[in-house]
Parts: structure tokens; C-alpha cells; sequence
């Protein structure tokens, strides 16, 4: 397996976009933090340290006979930048991985639900995304990465504090369990901000995307669990699952509502949106993101056909300033940028019109 | 909503600011609408970073009126042995640079966990397995005695004394460490 395989746009087992409550629940994603006792922190480590924790958690890894899926290791401190910001792009690794020069590694599974950072800000970052709400079975499959690693190496644990972690907010389980959601009506309504206010009271934390200090693109919130010490990992999950079931029930509220009050002007704010995708030859990403949630709400609600969500989800992807580079091959100023962008998007989503007319056949043209 | 400035009577009057490109939402009942100065408001509101809560909470000067650790001795030279930060060190930067900071600051940590994870001090979740069996037995032994002092209380002495034989069986297995338990 070569690294090429990871930086493409397909194939990607996350995104597909069918998990439970799918259509509001993006994705799911557990991350777990380790460190190996007998080392310094990354943030004050050697190289020789660094070199070893890699070989160390390397060959536990590979070497394993009980894990489920392969993982393939990376060396990331020679990639091309591009490269490596693919791979934060794709969520394969964090931009603070991304920024060391030197040092750091990935391992990763073939269709990328599951990616161990080597060397970011702890030793050891478990990594596992599923589609939909499925915290449960994120973190099983990160627990079996744990437990292989875990039988090789001796692990930084204290009985009081439990697993030690670089940064006192993730001591104790390392565990942080997000799950990211598509949440318009309750933006257009103006009611996610008091949901935001809310969260930290019930030890969670609302953030955009791209993780901590973004801001929400696109309608896309991340709603993740702040609190990691003093709760079991089954507590933590079940304590997000609950309020993320909530939040779905609101936003399928606010939808309705916004149906029944304004139909023809939801509609016409949709469709603006899918006109602007399929004709616009300038695109910043904002504006794309933006138009891009449109259509999805308005696949959700019926309001659009003929475009399958993995379409939008890879439009998603591949509209970020890395993925445009490499599908055009040069490095382009930002300007330039939002003319690919702008191509681009245009082409896919005629394409999947196309695709899906042809499918549909002819009597369903009229409409 | 109550109003966020008395937290007394309902919010009637939303406040919508931006400073710093950044828009911030006050909700505020009609008399302390009135009474605000809107530039000061929004100062506590602001993202701070973690040093800077660190600072905040732990780095208070002992001079200042509230400060909240005020009964500890002076810092004096507590420092990490294997890679020499110091509890100021760790205070200013937030983080920790090896896992043996955490022993060289053991007993003043629960302090600082307890404002990160809404009071809780002691980790309670999945554990190491090699771990698994020193642990459990050390569980075992605290919840022996406990029954042991209550069996003690109820003048039940036989009891306490078979308590204390178990107790004492399962320190001997902690003494030998994992040797007596791989055989059995």
C-alpha cells in the first residue's frame, strides 16, 4: 500500500454518509491519548525518543496477530507539505502533526476509519471514525487498537489519575469522542447559539470543523465531550449520545417548523443555492460550504432530487485548498482557487445529475 | 432565560456586540439592560487560552486579596526530577513534559484537575491490563477495611478478625508482586 492510496478523495468508509441518523449525524469519531512511560513528552522529547516510541508502537502494530483490519505505516516528517495537508484535510492526521518538520508517523487502516498519530502532542493518538452516530463501535475498534499496543508496551498510568497525558484537560481516559453535525434549521432559527452557551454545564464543548478555535463552516457543528477525568469511557459516550439525540430532535423540529411556516421561501433559498453550485465560475469556500449545506438540507427534506449525499460529501473534501492543488496539479494563489473551485463543484454535480436522469429514465425529466 | 447579569428576573432585552470581529450575545432582564457598559461586558466572554486559565486560577500572586491557595507553603523548589520543569514552569505553559511530572506534582494536582473536568480528581475508566491485577486488589483491600471498621463499630470482633486475616492475605499477594498471582 502506497501513501498515494490515502491521498485521494474516494473510498473513504466514513463518509458514506448512511449511519444512523445520517442525515444529521455526519460522523462519529473517538480519539484516545497514550504515552509510553518511559519517555519525555513530544513537547520536550529527543529525537532518539521520538525514533523509538515510533519503532516501539510500529512493530507492536504491525506485528499483531489479533487486529482485524492492516494498518500501513507512514513517515510523515519527509512528506511534501501538500501531502500532508491532504491528510489533514481528510482528517487523517491533526495540523499540529502536519506542522512537525522532522518527526512523526501515521498508521492507518486501507479504508481510513482508523489512524494512529505517532509523536503529535502525546506519544500514542488512537483514531477511529465511523459514519452516522456509532460511538459505541468507534470505540470498540479504538479499545482493540489499545489492547494490541498495550500488551507491547509499557504505558504511562497512574492509579489516582489514570492515563498521564501532555495536557492536564485529557488525563484520565484520554478519551475524546466527537460527533459532527449538520444542524441549518437550528442556525437559520438562531437557536444554536444558546445551545452552544449551554454545553460546557453538561461537560461538553461545541466546536466548527476543522476542531478546537474554528469557527462553524458551512453549518457544521462538532459537538465533543470536555470532561476526561472522574467518568468511565461507557459514561462519557452514553452522556454524548443522549444530548447529541436531543439535538437531533430539535433540529428535525426546527425543520418541520420551517417547512410548515415558509415552504416556497425554503425552497427558493435551496434551490438559489444548487443554482449557484452548477453555475457559478467563482467560488470562495465559504460560499461553497454554505451552498453545499443548502442542498443537503434540501436532499433532507425532499425539497431536491437527483444528487446522491456522498456527492456532496465529496464536494466537501476535495473544495479545501490542498485537495484543489493536487487535482490541478500546480500550487494556486487563492483567487485562482476559487475558479477550480468553482469548475469543479460545477462538474461533479451535473455529473451526478446526469448519472441520476440516466437512471431514473426519461418520464422523470419533465419534473 | 434569566437575565445574565442578576440572574434574577427574566431576560427580556438581547444584546448582540462585535469587537475584535467577534459577535457576542448577552441576554439581560430590562433594569440591567439599562445599567450595563456594554465595552466591559464582553471581556470575560472572550476564548481565553489554557495558560492563561492556568494563570488565572494558579498563578495569583500570594499579595492578592482572593488568593485562593493562600494557606500553601511558598512554592519553594518543587520540581520534576527526570526532566527538571518546575510547578511554575508547569503552571506558565500548561502541559506537562514528562509522565514523571505528574509524581513530582502529585499532591497538587487534584487542585488543577478539579477546574479542568468539573471536580473530579481520581480516574475511574479503563485501565492498563498488566495493571488489572494490582489494582483490583487494591480495590479489594480498601472496601475489606471499610467493612472491617464497621464490623469493628458493631462490636462484631470475630468478623473484623476474619476481615484482617484477608486483608493481610492480600497484601502479602501485593508484596510478592505478580509472581504468586501468575501461579494460581
Amino acid at each position: 500500500m502506497k501513501i498515494d492510496h490515502f491521498l485521494k478523495g474516494d473510498n473513504i468508509s466514513w463518509m458514506a454518509g448512511d449511519g444512523e441518523h445520517g442525515d444529521i449525524v455526519m460522523s462519529t469519531r473517538i480519539r484516545l491519548a497514550r504515552n509510553i512511560s518511559a519517555y519525555r513528552f513530544p513537547r520536550a522529547f529527543s529525537e532518539e525518543e521520538a525514533m523509538a516510541i515510533d519503532r516501539q508502537v510500529s512493530s507492536a502494530l504491525l506485528d499483531c496477530e489479533t487486529l482485524q483490519t492492516p494498518l500501513y505505516h507512514f513517515d510523515l516528517g519527509q512528506r511534501p507539505s501538500l501531502q500532508k495537508q491532504i491528510l489533514v484535510e481528510k482528517h487523517l492526521i491533526s495540523p499540529q502533526l502536519a506542522k512537525k518538520e522532522r518527526i512523526g508517523s501515521i498508521l492507518v487502516s486501507e479504508d481510513e476509519s482508523i489512524s494512529v498519530m505517532i509523536n503529535e502532542e502525546d506519544h500514542i493518538r488512537i483514531q477511529c471514525l465511523e459514519p452516522g452516530l456509532n460511538l459505541k463501535k468507534a470505540l470498540l475498534k479504538a479499545n482493540e487498537i489499545d489492547d494490541c499496543i498495550e500488551k507491547q508496551v509499557n504505558y504511562a498510568f497512574d492509579e489516582k489519575f489514570g492515563y498521564m497525558t501532555t495536557c492536564p484537560t485529557n488525563v484520565g481516559t484520554g478519551l475524546r469522542a466527537s460527533v459532527m453535525m449538520h444542524l441549518p434549521a437550528l442556525t437559520m432559527t438562531n437557536q444554536v447559539r444558546a445551545l452552544i452557551n449551554m454545553m460546557p454545564r453538561l461537560g461538553l464543548i461545541v466546536r466548527g470543523i476543522y476542531g478546537e478555535g474554528t469557527e462553524a463552516v458551512g453549518n457544521y457543528y462538532q459537538i465533543s465531550n470536555q470532561v476526561t477525568l472522574g467518568k468511565s469511557e461507557e459514561e462519557i459516550i452514553q452522556e454524548l449520545e443522549t444530548i447529541v439525540e436531543q439535538v437531533v430532535a430539535k433540529e428535525v423540529e426546527a425543520r418541520k417548523a420551517m417547512l410548515e411556516h415558509a415552504p416556497i421561501a425554503i425552497s427558493d433559498r435551496l434551490h438559489r443555492s444548487l443554482g449557484v453550485l452548477q453555475t457559478a465560475r467563482i467560488l470562495s469556500s465559504t460560499e461553497a460550504a454554505n451552498c453545499l449545506s443548502n442542498v443537503r438540507l434540501g436532499i433532507d427534506l425532499g425539497i431536491i432530487q437527483r444528487i446522491p449525499n456522498e456527492v456532496l460529501n465529496k464536494c466537501m473534501l476535495i473544495m479545501q485548498p490542498g485537495f484543489l492543488q493536487q487535482y490541478t496539479g500546480t500550487t494556486l494563489k487563492p483567487n485562482e482557487r476559487d475558479v477550480y473551485r468553482a469548475t469543479l463543484i460545477r462538474d461533479m454535480i451535473s455529473e451526478a445529475c446526469q448519472h441520476k436522469l440516466e437512471d431514473e429514465g426519461e418520464d422523470s425529466y419533465d419534473v | 432565560m434569566i437575565c445574565e447579569n442578576c440572574k434574577q428576573r427574566p431576560a427580556t432585552v438581547t444584546i448582540t456586540m462585535t469587537k475584535n470581529n467577534e459577535e457576542v450575545v448577552k441576554h439581560y432582564c430590562e433594569v440591567c439592560s439599562g445599567q450595563q457598559d456594554y465595552l466591559h461586558i464582553d471581556e470575560e466572554v472572550k476564548p481565553v487560552t489554557i495558560e492563561q486559565i492556568f494563570s488565572d486560577w494558579f498563578g495569583i500572586p500570594t499579595w492578592s486579596s482572593n488568593a485562593p491557595q493562600s494557606k500553601q507553603p511558598p512554592q519553594g523548589k518543587q520540581q520534576c526530577e527526570s526532566c527538571g520543569m518546575t510547578y511554575q514552569q508547569f503552571l506558565k505553559e500548561g502541559k506537562f513534559n514528562c509522565p514523571n511530572c505528574y509524581h513530582a506534582f502529585y499532591e497538587r494536582l487534584p487542585e488543577v484537575f478539579k477546574r479542568l473536568h468539573n471536580g473530579a480528581t481520581e480516574h475511574t475508566g479503563k485501565i492498563p491490563g498488566g495493571l488489572n491485577k494490582t489494582y483490583q486488589i487494591k480495590k479489594e483491600i480498601e472496601v475489606l477495611r471499610q467493612k472491617m471498621k464497621s464490623a469493628v463499630e458493631q462490636e462484631e470482633f470475630e468478623e473484623a478478625a476474619k476481615l484482617r486475616d484477608e486483608v493481610k492475605q492480600l497484601e502479602k499477594q501485593l508484596t510478592q508482586g505478580g509472581a504468586a498471582n501468575d501461579e494460581d
